[in-house]
């Protein structure tokens, strides 16, 4: 039996955890076109010359105590799933008895005029991340115009102001993080960023980047022109799906997966941004591009692929910002998609630092937003999770000291005295 | 016996024996501090307890790091700062948590605690470094015992 993994990252990793908890022996091959097993929620921190081999995830000593085999620095270009291998740049063939592929995500470049001129940067991986810190350097720049209020844009924006540079922040929506927080977040997150320093620009967006062969400046669909000494496309990201296309793999908005990871292809496994995974708050299926999701994802796949059959729950959207001085917290629906939804706050954010809601319906939580206070909002989110009746606690919820005490007596008896926290336990009910 | 999993000591809550005196808070705090001395801890260093005494009416208990046979924190946490032994104990790297709160979002006891002042987590450690934990050392009414994982 040979274990075969393309990617190196979250799911990767959760893999081969998965597989080791089944299988302690047989060989495992990661393969990656990257040099190493970096964090990649950590690379802007490379802006502030944060040391690099910080932003390591798993070290060599993770993958020699898993006797798992690196092949770095080589892309998988196909799979052949008749003769069961995967062909790498080189020419060298890979074989495998159980494949996962968690190739990730790829940053989305919507077509702009003038977006193949040099100081154009996207920002998904560690090398991207470097070479954008590289062309500030070499070029001097002052000036930085930055495609979309997502988490990644925020998280540039912020990094720039730390070493001083000039940022204005362009979104097509209203407000800020639009598709990932409720109003009153994006106001509150917009505020700790504008007094920072970032500039930003709602309603529009980005239509030419002008330049010879560098940028220099940008035209917006209003007809402004803004400097720009160099230009960030932080739109979104799409699953990487060329790999598993080569194998005859299902896709939709990305790979498809059934309820133990595995593909429709026999012996394929899919994990991470590259697939498109359950969202237990709606039941759609959708890539939800998170980093506890990948890892869990990649944990289950390896159970499965190691022979011990176990379903993959499906994913809650959660959010977490972490580089402002008040942390963001957010889980499942922040904003009703209509009246049938119940709303509960607890705003003092101008007066004590800090703004609470949850979301319910049918006398579940479904949602939450914490800002500011954040101590112990994972029982919430285990709320959400569990779907655990909250008719008799409903405002409590929103307080700072709400606890396991305000859950049923039953819950605290099956995790507390009984000790039933294996992955099985924590099925929703 | 099922010799293979009982290999893990921590600490279980009786709430029907906890009467919130909060001694295990404090003491937690006293042992994690450099000072050593429970005033200075939380004056000074301004250190926070790893259990938390949760009341409500006439229930009290004191919750801490269940080091959980699956543990979400492990799952979300970004930086490799979490790790798990294999006893199953789970551990929180100070040093290299980088603060990104996803251990604080995702966990179902709320057990993993945030420090934003100095931007990491901290939760229960089972007081390694002592060899026995502290916070059970100190309940005066046998309301934290230290056993076997169940
Ligand atoms: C700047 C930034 C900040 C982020 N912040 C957060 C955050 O705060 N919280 C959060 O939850 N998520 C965050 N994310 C998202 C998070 O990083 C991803 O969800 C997570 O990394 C997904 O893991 P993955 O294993 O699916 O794939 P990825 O991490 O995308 O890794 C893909 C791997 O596949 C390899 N690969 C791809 N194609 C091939 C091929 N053909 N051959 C060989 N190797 C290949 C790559 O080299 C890489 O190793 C952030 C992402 C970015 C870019
Ligand atoms: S911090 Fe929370 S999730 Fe992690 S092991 Fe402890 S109780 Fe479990
Ligand atoms: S806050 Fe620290 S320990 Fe917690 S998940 Fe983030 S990096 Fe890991």
């Amino acid at each position: 039996m040979r274990y075969v993994i393309v990617g190196n990252s979250a799911a990767a990793v959760g893999c081969i955890t998965g597989i080791r908890k089944v299988d302690k022996e047989n060989e495992i091959v990661v393969i990656s076109y990257e040099d190493r097993c970096y964090s990649k929620p950590m690379i802007a921190d490379v802006l502030v010359d944060f040391p690099e081999e910080k932003l390591l995830y798993r070290d060599e000593k993770f993958f020699e105590e898993n006797g798992v085999t690196q092949i770095l620095g080589h892309k998988a270009i196909s799979i052949n799933p008749e003769s069961k291998v995967v062909v790498l740049d080189s020419g060298e063939l890979v074989p495998y008895d159980k494949l996962l592929i968690s190739t990730g995500a790829v940053p989305f470049v919507p077509p702009i005029e003038g977006s193949d001129k040099k100081g154009v940067f996207t920002f998904t991986e560690l090398g991207s991340a470097k070479a954008f810190k590289e062309y500030i350097k070499e070029n001097n720049v002052k000036e930085v115009i930055i495609i979309g209020s997502g988490f990644i844009g925020l998280e540039v924006a912020y990094f720039l102001r730390e070493i001083g540079i000039n940022v204005t922040v362009v979104e097509l929506l209203d407000r800020v993080l639009g598709k990932a927080l409720d109003k009153r977040g994006s106001e509150i997150v917009e505020k700790m960023l504008r007094d920072k320093g970032v500039n930003f620009i709602f309603n529009n967006t980005v239509e030419r980047i002008e330049g010879d062969e560098k940028v220099t400046s940008v035209t917006l669909k209003s007809g402004d022109v803004l400097r720009a000494d160099a230009v960030v496309v932080a739109i979104g990201v799409r699953p990487n799906v060329e790999l598993a296309k080569t194998a005859g793999v299902e896709v939709n908005r990305g790979i498809v997966t059934d309820d133990h990871m595995a593909t429709n292809v026999p012996d394929i496994y899919a994990a991470g941004d590259c697939i498109e995974c359950l969202d237990i708050t709606d039941g759609q299926r959708k890539p939800l591009p998170l980093f506890p999701l990948a890892f869990e994802q990649g944990f289950v796949a390896g159970l499965n692929m190691a022979g011990k059959k176990m379903e993959y729950l499906g994913g809650l959207p959660l959010n977490s910002l972490k580089f402002l001085e008040k942390p963001v917290l957010n889980a499942g629906i922040v904003e009703p998609p209509d009246d049938s939804y119940e709303v509960i706050l607890n705003d003092q954010f101008e007066k004590k630092g800090y703004y609470r809601k949850a979301i319910i319906k049918d006398n579940r939580l479904v949602g939450f937003v914490a800002i500011g206070e954040i101590d112990r909002v994972g029982i919430l989110t285990n709320l959400i999770r569990q779907r655990i009746d909250v008719s008799g606690i409903k405002d409590r919820l929103v307080s700072l000291d709400f606890g396991l005490v305000d859950l049923p007596q039953e819950w605290r008896k099956e995790k507390l005295v009984e000790d039933k926290t294996a992955y099985k336990d924590w099925r929703a009910v | 016996m099922s010799g293979k999993k009982r290999k893990l000591m921590k600490v279980y809550p009786i709430e029907e024996n906890c009467i919130s005196c909060r001694y295990c808070e404090v003491a937690c705090t006293m042992v994690h501090s450099e000072s050593q001395d429970p005033v200075k801890a939380y004056k000074l260093e301004g250190l926070k307890p790893r259990p938390t005494v949760e009341v409500k009416g006439a229930v009290s208990l004191s919750v801490m790091c269940r080091h959980c046979k699956h543990p979400f924190c492990f799952d979300a946490c970004i930086s490799g700062a979490i790790t798990v032994d294999k006893n199953g104990k789970v551990n929180l790297d100070e040093d290299k948590c980088v603060g990104c709160w996803n251990c604080v979002l995702v966990c179902p006891f709320g057990a993993a605690h945030p420090f934003v002042e100095r931007k990491h987590s901290f939760k229960c450690d089972l007081c390694e470094e002592r060899g026995f934990p502290a916070c059970v050392e100190a309940c005066p009414n046998r309301a934290l015992i230290y056993d076997f994982e169940r």
